[in-house]
């Protein structure tokens, strides 16, 4: 299979505060992360014409931000969905880039998913009436993403001996990297110890193997290779996309092998297009709605052997300094809970090498590389990026970027 | 049936026109757990959808099933999100595959439903005594005038393979 490879690039990225009162309108969130990410690309307003964004009925349209800010679109799409909707709509913009219907697509998520509509299910989401496939699970005091993924994660244990202690390590890791991360909400690195002694949400989880409800907006923008050569960044290129990608049937519960997420069919997509293979990966951001989600896309994605999920996250691998460092921000878990897109933010300042850490002179891009918490969270001229997506157990994507030097 | 029933502070919605979950539920009122069989390819299939995900067959009938089945995985709620259930907590969730249909058509599938583990009074059953592989049956919870939910309880029967339970 012979994809699109390098012919569109990431080329803007913007991002408000991540904070838990953000005080205003998802619509005043939305409009300031599109235009810090388009004028991060060098653009302006003007040159968008194609906008999409995803949502889960909590959020502002792409018609009231693109007013806001003077842009004429070409096409816009919102699109219901969770955490693997990023990537996907990465690949949607590069369709509208090829056909020739958009120069440049901004994509967007703006929620206030701490203080409005509650991303972990109370209040407002709580209290909808319950019909339709909702009736499978909802009568039975099943809502939340924690208790409707961990029943995965406590089948993954049964059959592979996978332990709450391994998969602790994936909030340690993001705890430190955290710490080098001036927005992250949690900048306090936490031990394993912590993570197994802190209270119990829904069992198998603990409350820090959950990730933290926030306020925020984030963007990126897509442009084709021949127009991002003119960017303010050298230009991260996309080197295979694919999102909302199904495992058997996209209602986990009920049919095929329970701890097989859908990550093992979104892999044959993405890395024969690109052409490369796991072990080319300098970086990877694995969804870390919960510790183990992370754990799952890793091994789902081929980084170990299928079962040896744990021992991968707990063998320093997934740490700054480790083999293949993933989410370096400190992710959902630590920096703040974006719906996936802060873990493609973050993979694009890696490859430009422009993490803003607490490195001297990290605003001239130079590091230290001192990964010790509170430092640096610069990986070493890091080549490609991966990004791989969770809506569910059922639902996935993948992401993989290239450096300039790609 | 056609009425909201409020359950736990939940609106329960199932109208006569909800063509997948009316007869599922009717059959539960009536104490029977039923599920899709396909008219056609003849396999079952729950939840209830429109059509065959083997063969894309429209045509289905509802059979009765045994209600007997193993639970494949669980997990505890400790911390309540539906304000109705907090006087529940902890409260196990189970995923539990029947006896029909086991291993078929792949070697990983089967028939499966999510549903509490409950005691014979219809209360969270305790969590020691929730394991995967420990032998279930359905019953059923009466939670309104006009509707009842399918429930499973431990039968008590050996099971195949040791049980197992979360560490700690």
């Amino acid at each position: 299979m012979r994809g699109p490879r390098g012919r569109h690039c990431v080329v803007g990225i913007g991002e408000t505060e991540y904070s838990r009162a953000s005080g205003r309108s998802t619509r005043a969130l939305g409009v300031e992360a599109v235009r810090l990410a388009i004028l991060d690309a060098g653009l302006a307003p003007r040159d968008v014409d194609g906008m999409l964004s995803y949502h889960s009925n909590d959020s502002a349209p792409s018609i009231a931000i693109a007013a806001d800010l003077g842009i004429r679109l070409n096409t816009y799409a919102d699109v219901i969905g969770g955490g693997s909707s990023t990537e996907g709509l990465v690949a949607y913009a590069m369709g509208l880039l090829e056909i020739g219907l958009c120069r440049a697509v901004v994509i967007f998520r703006a929620m206030n998913g701490y203080s409005e509509f509650r991303i972990g299910g109370t209040g407002a989401r709580a209290a909808t009436p319950v019909r339709g496939v909702d009736l499978a699970d909802r009568p039975y005091g099943m809502l939340s993403a924690g208790q409707r993924f961990a029943p995965v994660f406590m089948r993954h244990m049964y059959e592979y001996g996978t332990t709450s202690a391994q998969v602790a390590h994936v909030k340690a890791a993001h705890s430190r990297h955290a710490s080098a991360n001036p927005k992250a909400l949690a900048k306090t690195p936490v031990t394993v110890e912590e993570v197994l002694a802190s209270r119990w949400i829904v069992k198998p989880l603990h409350l820090l193997d959950c990730c933290l409800e926030t306020d925020n907006a984030t963007a990126l923008v897509v442009t084709s290779a021949d127009r991002a050569r003119d960017g303010r960044h050298p230009p991260v290129r996309v080197l295979a996309a694919a999102g909302r990608v199904n495992r058997d049937r996209p209602d986990y519960f009920y049919q095929g092998r329970f701890t097989t997420v859908a990550g093992v069919h979104a892999r044959e997509l993405v890395f024969p297009a690109a052409g490369i293979g796991p072990e080319d990966v300098d970086v990877t951001g694995a969804y870390d709605a919960f510790t183990f989600t992370a754990m799952l896309q890793l091994e789902a994605f081929g980084f170990c052997e299928p079962g040896a999920g744990g021992q991968y996250v707990s063998s320093g691998a997934i740490e700054l300094g480790g083999r293949r460092p993933n989410n370096t921000s400190g992710g959902h878990l630590c920096e703040g809970y974006t719906h996936g897109m802060s873990m493609v933010i973050e993979n694009v300042r890696q490859l430009r090498g422009t993490v803003d850490d607490y490195c001297p002179r990290a605003d001239q891009g130079v590091h230290t590389y001192d990964y010790r918490p509170g430092r640096c969270r610069q990986v070493r001229d890091p080549r490609i990026a991966m990004n791989m997506g969770w809506a569910s157990p059922a639902t996935g994507s993948a992401l993989i970027l290239g450096s300039h030097r790609v | 049936m056609s009425d909201p029933v409020v359950y736990r502070g939940m609106t329960l919605i199932v109208p006569e026109t909800d063509s997948e979950w009316h007869g599922y539920f009717q059959a539960a009122r009536e104490g029977r757990l039923v599920v899709r069989r396909c008219a056609d390819c003849r396999r079952l299939r729950y939840p209830p959808g429109a059509g065959c995900p083997w063969c894309a067959s429209l045509a289905w009938t509802w059979v009765p099933v045994s209600g007997r089945g193993t639970i494949h995985t669980y997990v505890i709620v400790v911390q309540a999100v539906q304000p109705g259930f907090r006087d529940w907590a902890p409260y196990p969730v189970v995923v539990v595959e029947l006896d029909e249909q086991r291993g078929e058509p792949a070697p990983d599938d089967g028939i499966r439903l999510v549903t509490n583990l409950v005691t014979p009074e219809f209360q969270p059953e305790s969590e020691e005594r929730v394991a995967i592989g420990a032998r279930v049956e359905a019953c059923f919870q009466s939670i309104g005038p006009d509707l009842a939910l399918p429930q499973f309880r431990l039968t008590g029967e050996p099971p195949a393979a040791p049980l197992w339970r979360l560490p700690g």
